[in-house]
């Protein structure tokens, strides 16, 4: 590879103009597309409003386009970035002028990424993330990708450390790669109740609709039926009813699958000497990479399904990021051993075994049966109201339900807390376990309730700076020793959060 | 090698049952019944509105009932803020600030003055005229994480943003 002299200043790719262009007109077309349609319909019914025909409006239409055009070859022209010893340089703005400026070790993130038209033109963008709020955020939209590597490794380099950051990055260990087949496997094996939910609502929603509509088209025949009810209009309901779900079943499942596949093709764990760097996405490709000091909270997601096939979900994360970028650092369908391997990597001395596993007072166990409780009064409430006494039985699959949930809620809930590290493990259809370092907490709550207070039990939450975890109901005492010893341990290692 | 490493016994740490939390300035109590009270007119104005607006005779005849039950609830509202005003509490430690609230949910809060980013003492016109001030504390986690004590004397709230600022910027 050729190497790039950035201490120049330099424009990005000429292909750049492209990429802001077609953002630039998406953006456009986005803000006005209710006035669009507005327009067209219109246009389309009369041949013309007032004066204007659809030729002019053409012309409006290129004319606006040229606009966008002629604003995304200034921009680029305008668009300079140079790097000197310590820092960043920015220059941007066609009539405003700005230059920024970002001292390198003020740098908190670079993010490599490629949407699907970057894809096709072959450059990527580079995003560099620094402390402050979004608005800090610098976009350099098309750079081909070796000089957008090399500029991401200039940018983590420090005159002190270049020899050796050289070795690391030489050192490239693909560590994890995912198969169709896993991700597949993931896709099926997802919690599909909420995208279920999702679904069943629309399509109830839809259902009601054509069926308002269908009892106006043969309103007399609708009614007798209703009053009869004989057994084939009761067999036929529960038929199309039958059919209904399983279609939404299929279509949910679809739908997780399709979403898996799309964000996490390709997906790639690359482990450097000290970071570990994330590649995946199908449109849009991304990369990240990971440093230690910065992760927070580390969050294992399964279920019993993806325990069987030894399917776990990683997510980190980390302070500084925003919640967008969050969702990024995801990593699926990881064995049981990756996992462990991956933890250790994150956290120096994890291990699994470390501190007794304690379990919360019985009186979560009351609390969700109460929460249950109500949202089983409500759900019948509903359901009498809209469709009459008969909908009883819809208990006989709700109480079961229920009190699965209650059980399970219960006996996924733990918490372990060692030398230096905090596990809390929770879920009901899924099994989360939340994992953090006992000195990157950054404040601790005790909360209780009037009515917590005489059975003495009280919850505890714990802050870091990217999360806050909850131990919840355990008695009061305990939580108190809790409480102190968290307090102390921050209070007297006087270790540094990041 | 120069390492120890004793055992903690967790009835030895310094216990946050032991720390003896004051309560904020009485006078602070007055901004809470006037904001209520500017509160509870603005509801029973509306409620009156609406007299005028509906002119169906269920609500007109049963009006003094809803304006009862509307009233009832302000006064119950009112008697819980004022019961909990008794728990706001606060201490400040060597090492960390404590704050507590609550009278249906008790909370009791713990930042350490290490992973504090800034203070700040703001004062709204209100607290002016009484000589209160509010301190918020903040750190790098959420939003649910940092502090703000509502109601500290102005100077004491000055003399308290000084020692954790020193400490904080000491510690750099």
């Amino acid at each position: 590879m050729e190497k790039i002299d950035f201490s120049k200043a330099m424009r990005q790719s000429s292909k750049g103009i492209i990429v802001i262009f077609v953002f630039n007109t998406v953006k456009f077309f986005k803000k006005f597309f209710v006035l669009f349609i507005a327009f067209g319909v219109s246009i389309l019914k009369s041949k013309s409003i007032g004066n204007v025909t659809p030729t002019m409006l053409i012309l409006a239409t290129i004319g606006v386009l040229i606009v966008i055009l002629v604003f995304a070859i200034l921009k680029y022209l305008n668009f300079k970035f140079y790097l000197s010893e310590d820092d960043f340089h920015l220059a941007t703005g066609i009539i405003n002028k700005d230059n920024t400026i970002i001292p390198k070790s003020k740098i908190q993130n670079v993010y490599i990424k490629q949407n699907f038209l970057q894809q096709i033109i072959n450059v990527v963008s580079v995003k560099i993330e620094t402390a402050g709020d979004k608005k800090s955020e610098i976009e350099i939209s098309a750079l081909d990708k070796p000089t957008a590597l090399f500029l991401k490794e200039q940018l983590f380099t420090k005159k002190a450390v270049e020899s050796e950051e050289k070795a690391s990055i030489e050192k490239r260990d693909v560590f994890f790669s995912v198969s169709p087949k896993r991700l597949l496997l993931e896709g099926v094996s997802q919690n599909h109740f909420k995208s279920f939910l999702l679904i069943t609502t629309f399509v109830f929603g839809l259902y009601t609709e054509l069926e308002e509509y269908l009892k106006e088209l043969n309103l007399k025949e609708r009614v007798e039926g209703v009053v009869k009810l004989d057994e084939a209009t009761i067999l036929n309901l529960l038929i199309t009813n039958a059919i209904i779900v399983i279609a939404v079943v299929l279509v949910s499942l679809l739908f997780s699958v399709i979403k898996t596949f799309i964000i996490n093709f390709n997906l790639e764990v690359v482990e450097h000497q000290k970071t570990v760097e994330i590649n995946k996405g199908l449109f849009n490709k991304v990369s990240l990479s990971l440093t230690p000091s910065r992760i927070q909270n580390l969050v294992v997601t399964t279920n019993r399904v993806k325990q069987y096939l030894g399917l776990h979900a990683l997510s980190v994360k980390q302070a500084m990021v925003n919640a967008k970028q969050q969702k990024n650092f995801n990593i699926v369908a990881l064995e049981k051993v990756q996992l462990n391997y991956l933890i250790n990597k994150l956290l120096s001395n994890y291990t699994e075994d470390q501190g007794e596993i304690k379990k919360p007072s019985r009186y979560y166990m009351r609390i969700s049966a109460l929460e249950m409780m109500v949202f089983l009064l409500i759900i019948n409430g509903l359901s009498i109201a809209v469709f009459g006494l008969e909908m009883l039985w819809i208990n006989v699959v709700f109480i079961p339900l229920t009190v699965l949930y209650v059980h399970f809620a219960y006996k996924k809930a733990y918490y372990r807390i060692s030398d230096n590290f905090i596990t809390i493990g929770s879920g009901v259809i899924d099994t989360t376990t939340n994992i953090l370092e006992i000195h990157k907490i950054q404040s601790v709550k005790i909360k209780q309730t009037i009515f917590q207070k005489p059975k003495s039990i009280a919850s505890l939450v714990i802050y870091t700076a990217s999360k806050s975890v909850t131990i919840p109901y355990v008695s009061k005492p305990d939580a108190i020793s809790i409480y102190n010893l968290l307090l102390y341990k921050v209070e007297s290692q006087d270790r540094d959060w990041m | 090698m120069n390492f120890a490493n004793p055992q903690i016994q967790t009835e030895d740490l310094p216990n946050i049952k032991e720390a003896v939390l004051k309560p904020i300035s009485k006078t602070y109590l007055k901004i809470i019944t006037l904001n209520k009270l500017a509160f509870y007119s603005l509801i029973l104005s509306a409620v009156f509105g609406l007299k005028f607006f509906i002119k169906k005779d269920d609500f007109q005849n049963n009006f003094w009932f809803v304006f009862i039950g509307v009233i009832l609830i302000c006064i119950i509202n009112f008697i819980i803020s004022i019961l909990a005003f008794q728990k706001r509490k606060y201490a400040i430690r060597a090492h960390d600030v404590i704050y507590a609230k609550g009278l249906i949910v008790h909370s009791m809060i713990t930042v350490p003055i290490s992973r504090i980013q800034h203070v700040e003492e703001s004062r709204s016109w209100l607290a002016r005229s009484f000589g209160l001030a509010t301190l918020k504390i903040f750190t790098a986690g959420e939003s649910g994480s940092d502090l703000s004590i509502n109601g500290l004397p102005h100077l004491e709230a000055i003399q308290i943003k000084d020692i954790i600022s020193a400490k904080v910027n000491g510690k750099d």
